[in-house]
């Protein structure tokens, strides 16, 4: 029996492969996109502005305390009623976007806020402007406690990207939903599936465990 | 060169500097002792603002920087800072540390800066280690680079706050030392610190604060030996007698 599968399933290969690529494409651009975001956010959010802080939070608190299939919903079919209308793919990025950005913007301005209180304070004494502060002085310290958990965010979203299928994209997720309906060997079609899917998690969450220790020996012996 | 007339400040319902008055001259250097919580760390970091005044007046070289429409950066530009916590940029080389604000503030030729960074570490005596990073000094090697930074902008002033209180005591004198040709070479500074060794042998003035007052102000020879009021009094017995 398996071996006929198997046979299939080699057959139906390229197309799997094809899913794979629009995994890739939806999640290159949202990562992109919600990192570029989260960071400008995530920066603003830590100068605790009372006012601005007020609407950051309630914009993080609300993507983090619903499901991001209910926000992918919200995006590509309640949209258009308000007479925006979107392609799958534009909603698809748009979603992960405004779903990644939450995340990062929280992991952002909590790594901004161990940087020590005495460096904002050189930096402003010595007459930089707040831009020049950030770039130049808290935000490569803030790195160091950053990253780490930013590649487990990019992990997570990845992973996240499989929800897109519900609005009828055909990536790798979709495209093992397809072809269980031909082979009927679920364990078989999702198996490859998730393989597929580990293929690309897995060298992050390699680098995103490097990156610790990386940092964390390099903090106690400096180099 | 620094005025304060009438300055209030609250930190909440504490009444951290009460109906300040005081007047710093060029090239003068002005040391101000008091027990901790009287006021005078936070009174010298107002002359940046990086506290801000609740009340009266505070000019720097002519410049009001009470006043919310003035442009800091110009100010700040002009006043080299030391930290007791030093505060160096922890992911700079200790040239980087000196030159980031002259290329960055004073839009300075990199190489220009570097070469101004050099003579500065040469200055203050730790010129072999520009490459180094901070976490890789000693307390008082980082000190002396936290003075050269200041100096790289070439101010008009420089302002420290406790530089010898966090060092280990082998180390004080090193850091005393370039703060020492400092006042020597005509530096206008304000200094907060109990080295009183240092106040006699270059400070023209001692001010004394108590509890967000100024107690006194004297030239360091009548602070120390005659001085006039008890609260000084008291205060120069506890920190003379060791």
């Amino acid at each position: 029996m398996w071996g006929i599968y198997l046979h299939n399933l080699l057959d139906s290969f390229p197309f799997f492969l094809k899913g794979l690529w629009v995994t890739i494409q939806i999640s290159a651009l949202s990562l992109f996109m919600s990192t570029v975001c989260g960071f400008f956010l995530g920066i603003i959010r830590s100068t605790r502005t009372r006012s601005i802080n007020i609407v950051l939070a309630a914009y993080v608190d609300i993507i983090r305390g619903t499901p991001f299939l209910v926000q992918i919903f919200i995006v590509f079919f309640i949209l258009p009623e308000w007479g925006i209308q979107l392609d799958a793919f534009t909603s698809a990025v748009l979603s992960l976007t405004i779903y990644g950005t939450a995340y990062i913007c929280e992991i952002v301005s909590g790594g901004i806020q161990t940087i020590p209180r005495g460096q904002t304070e050189a930096a402003v004494s010595s007459g930089l402007t707040w831009p020049q502060q950030m770039r130049y002085v808290i935000v490569p310290q803030a790195l160091r406690p950053i990253l780490p958990p930013l590649v487990g965010q990019y992990v997570l979203m990845i992973k996240d990207t499989a929800v897109v299928s519900v609005i009828g994209l055909t990536d790798v997720t979709r495209v093992g939903w397809f072809t269980v309906q031909r082979i009927p060997e679920g364990i078989l079609v999702f198996g490859l599936v998730g393989i597929l899917y580990f293929l690309i998690c897995y060298p992050l969450v390699w680098f995103s465990n490097r990156l610790e220790t990386m940092l964390s020996t390099e903090k106690s012996g400096l180099g | 060169m620094i005025t304060f007339k009438k300055v209030n400040k609250w930190f909440g319902p504490l009444h951290v500097l009460q109906d300040i008055n005081l007047d710093i001259e060029k090239s003068e250097v002005a040391v101000i002792c008091g027990p901790s919580g009287s006021g005078k760390s936070t009174l010298i970091r107002c002359i940046n603002r990086l506290e801000s005044i609740q009340s009266g007046e505070l000019y720097v070289d002519g410049i009001p920087v009470h006043d919310k429409k003035t442009n800091l950066i110009d100010v700040r530009a002009e006043i080299g800072f030391v930290f007791q916590q030093f505060n160096l940029y922890p992911h700079m080389t200790v040239l980087e540390n000196v030159t980031l604000a002259p290329v960055k503030v004073r839009k300075m030729k990199p190489e220009h800066a570097k070469q101004i960074g050099i003579e500065l570490l040469e200055k203050v005596g730790i010129h072999e280690k520009a490459d180094s990073y901070p976490a890789q000094l000693s307390g008082g090697q980082q000190q002396r680079v936290a003075i050269a930074r200041g100096l790289a902008m070439q101010p008009k002033i420089m302002l420290f706050d406790e530089p010898t209180s966090a060092l280990d005591p082998e180390m004080i004198n090193e850091v005393l030392e370039v703060m020492i040709q400092l006042a020597k070479d005509g530096m206008t500074m304000i200094v907060v610190t109990h080295e009183m060794g240092f106040a006699r042998e270059v400070g023209h003035k001692v001010i004394f604060m108590d509890e967000g007052q100024i107690v006194e102000t004297a030239p360091p020879d009548d602070f120390f030996d005659h001085c006039k009021q008890e609260r000084t009094r008291l205060f120069l017995s506890k920190i003379l007698t060791h």
